[in-house]
């Protein structure tokens, strides 16, 4: 470009920069508030290694999905927010002593709460003692979560012990399918022992004595230590009894586990539910799955995710690219990753409605106002119900290799297929 | 009565599994003073190739044996050559070893992550395939891990009581400064038996990886029911091994039944006590038998 042109037209280039400059200004400040000052801390531990560490890594691909969005959407009071993320391997005691750490040393702004029940309960005392909101995505034992700021988002109501068979049961009979012989097969640990059983020390019983008040036929009711490891012992008990529908309160791989080897024993109960499973292995085992129930807080099926909008499309995408990042080989924002959103929502809405960080007054605000979430809808919490909302159990089944809502008609997006 | 039996029947192959996993263990502990803990590290690595081999080429997946075994057969090599080279006596093999354990279980997350990985139903014709005689199911899986124990520890036997590498190998064991008089070369002898121990390991993770998901915390599982073979089998007895195994297997499979799952833990533990007090050994005593 020769020099004498750029003094000719001088004018004109500024003028062109100046309106070029103006609108990449307005584009940014459109797609994102500006975010200034020191960023919000958020404290927390979640189980990377251990016992719980493949589904806690689906809680750590949830987390950073929401770190990401957020800060890419203005942050939170204008600053952006970062997370401090500590591995508590699967242990409830260095669960506290971290909590104790990111309150005490590291000082951090707010904390959300780890992965399963027992370091949920762990990182409950840690919160009370300072007066910090406690948010927490899949606390199952809601007699044990006492504390008025803690806010669980695994909406299985205040009992889910009667809510969940309340539900599945309800759905069988509806649909025509009310099993003749039952068999329940649960796995000792807390949260499963609590849904089969009810709480201890209490007459409320749970799915066990529930089915057997409404007449039901159980004709097994079989623990299983949370190490079990053979399989072949339990499904040859079960195949004795010949029940035609199965109730595994198990956890992870459990079903994954029973399920073969009553295929190895050639004995498929015509249904076939169980209740915390791994989502993902159960689909690896083709045919043999088709047909299994359980319940979830949401599915990003087709209609149901279309009816939420463009938004809730857009978290499912970059939680499956989150997912992807975090070396996970199933992407579906399901119930985890539903559960831990919301909570992060919990977290954000309480800050702003409170405008502050001053964990009392966001505590306050969300006890006064819950919640409006993406995914699970409207949140309420009363600490006299232990801030648990109200039950929202949806039955989902594998059918032709995908979990797919069956229950409850408003939000099913096929029908129960008949075992 | 069909449910004891059934019961049974799963109980004792399951066994087999139990004991192909405390196969290698047992050789090292017995014959070269190793208790080697990342002998579950190896397992565990080995069921996860299978799954990544059979996952990317679709190739049946007892076949990943070809690539794991020498690979682990290496793995242990290499490992004996650390504890020769440094000296490392029998307590000290169990925190190096233990280190070992540690550094590879989380190598394992870093590459898979903690998630649970599992071969599709489509690429596995074992996994849920069985065998019947009348009723009663005989699981495919765990009839492979049953007859890999069985031939594995029959070879080894062999080679043991038959050959020149088994008499130096047991020589080594009963006195290391005598054998080394006579020649045996207690490096070369250690490093083979340590490669052959790591090769079981292989062999074991393969049948991990037909029979079931793998997840890292997995390898801690089976630690306290191995040892509980290896020891009551007698240490270095490899028979022995499989015997236990196939005990332990019976015993929890049939508590199971005729009292509760809850119990069965209860009964094969109070089992090894038992054993530790009265029969100190082993049920079969140690190295191979004698």
């Amino acid at each position: 470009m020769e020099p004498r042109f750029l003094i000719q037209n001088a004018r004109r280039i500024v003028a062109v920069a100046i309106v070029l400059v103006a609108l990449a200004a307005a584009g940014t400040g459109a797609s994102a508030p500006a975010q200034s000052g020191e960023p919000i801390v958020v404290g927390s531990t979640l189980s990377l290694t251990g016992a719980f560490g493949a589904t806690g890594v689906i809680h750590k691909a949830a987390g950073e999905t929401f770190i990401s969005w957020i800060n890419a959407n203005g942050g939170l009071l204008g600053r952006p927010v970062e997370w401090k993320l500590l591995n508590d391997e699967s242990d409830p005691a260095k669960v506290s002593a971290l909590y104790e750490r990111l309150i005490s040393q590291d000082e951090v702004d707010l904390i959300m709460g780890p992965y399963a029940t027992p370091n949920i309960v762990a990182a409950q005392a840690v919160a009370q003692r300072h007066g910090y909101v406690l948010p927490n995505h899949t606390a199952v034992l809601t007699y044990a979560l006492t504390y008025d700021c803690q806010f669980p988002t695994w909406s299985a109501g205040g009992k889910p012990n009667l809510a969940v068979p309340q539900t599945v049961f309800k759905m069988l009979k509806t649909e025509q399918q009310t099993p003749r012989r039952v068999a329940f097969v649960t796995n000792t640990g807390g949260s499963t022992n609590f849904i089969s059983y009810g709480p201890p020390s209490s007459s409320e019983g749970g799915a066990v004595e529930w089915a057997r008040k409404q007449g039901l036929n159980v004709v097994l009711d079989l623990k299983y230590p949370p190490t079990t490891s053979d399989w072949g012992s339990i499904a040859a008990q079960v195949r004795a009894a010949q029940p035609d529908f199965v109730w595994n309160s198990g956890l992870a791989l459990d079903p994954v586990n029973l399920i073969r080897a009553m295929e190895q024993l050639d004995y498929r109960p015509k249904q076939f539910f169980t209740l915390f499973p791994a989502p993902g292995p159960l689909l690896a085992l083709g045919q043999a799955s088709d047909g299994v129930l359980s319940v979830t807080l949401f599915e990003p099926n087709g209609k149901l995710l279309k009816k939420l909008g463009r938004k809730a499309q857009n978290i499912v995408r970059l939680f499956a690219q989150s997912a992807a990042s975090n070396g996970l080989s199933y992407r579906v924002f399901d119930s985890q990753a539903t559960a831990s959103w919301t909570a992060w929502e919990v977290l954000a809405a309480g800050v702003r409605g409170a405008r502050s960080l001053d964990n009392e007054r966001v505590c306050d605000y969300l006890k006064a106002n819950g919640v409006d979430t993406t995914f699970v809808g409207k949140l309420r919490f009363n600490p006299a119900k232990n801030n648990f909302s109200k039950p929202r159990n949806l039955v989902k089944q594998i059918q032709k290799g995908r979990w797919k809502v069956v229950w409850p008609p408003a939000l099913r997006v096929t029908k129960l297929q008949a075992g | 009565m069909n449910t004891y039996l059934q019961a049974g029947v799963s109980g004792v192959m399951t066994g087999g599994l139990y004991a192909v996993m405390a196969l290698g263990l047992s050789l090292t502990w017995g014959l070269l003073k190793v208790i080697n803990l990342a002998h579950f590290a190896l397992i565990l690595g080995s069921a996860y190739v299978t799954y990544q081999v059979t996952t990317s080429t679709g190739a049946d997946p007892l076949l990943s044996g070809v690539i794991v075994v020498p690979c682990m057969f290496a793995v242990g090599v290499a490992i004996q050559w650390v504890i020769d080279r440094f000296q490392v006596d029998e307590f000290s093999s169990l925190l190096l070893s233990f280190g070992l354990f540690i550094i590879a279980i989380q190598l394992i997350s870093n590459i898979w992550s903690a998630d649970f990985r599992q071969i599709e139903a489509a690429e596995n014709p074992y996994a849920t395939r069985a065998f019947f005689i009348g009723d009663i199911a005989f699981p495919v899986p765990q009839l492979i891990a049953l007859g890999a124990a069985l031939a594995l520890a029959v070879a080894t036997y062999y080679v043991l009581r038959h050959t020149y590498f088994g008499r130096a190998l047991r020589a080594l064991a009963y006195d290391r400064e005598i054998a080394g008089a006579y020649g045996v070369d207690h490096r070369r002898i250690g490093m083979l038996t340590a490669g052959l121990a790591s090769a079981m390991a292989a062999v074991a993770g393969v049948l991990v990886g037909i029979n079931q998901p793998v997840f890292p915390e997995l390898a801690s599982e089976w630690v306290g029911l191995v040892f509980t073979v290896v020891i009551l089998g007698g240490i270095g007895n490899l028979l022995g091994a499989v015997a236990a195994g196939i005990l332990i297997g019976l015993v929890y499979s049939q508590v199971s039944v005729a009292w509760d799952p809850l119990g069965a833990p209860l009964v094969v533990f109070l089992l090894l006590i038992l054993a530790l007090l009265f029969r100190p050994n082993g049920l079969f005593g140690r190295l191979g038998g004698s």
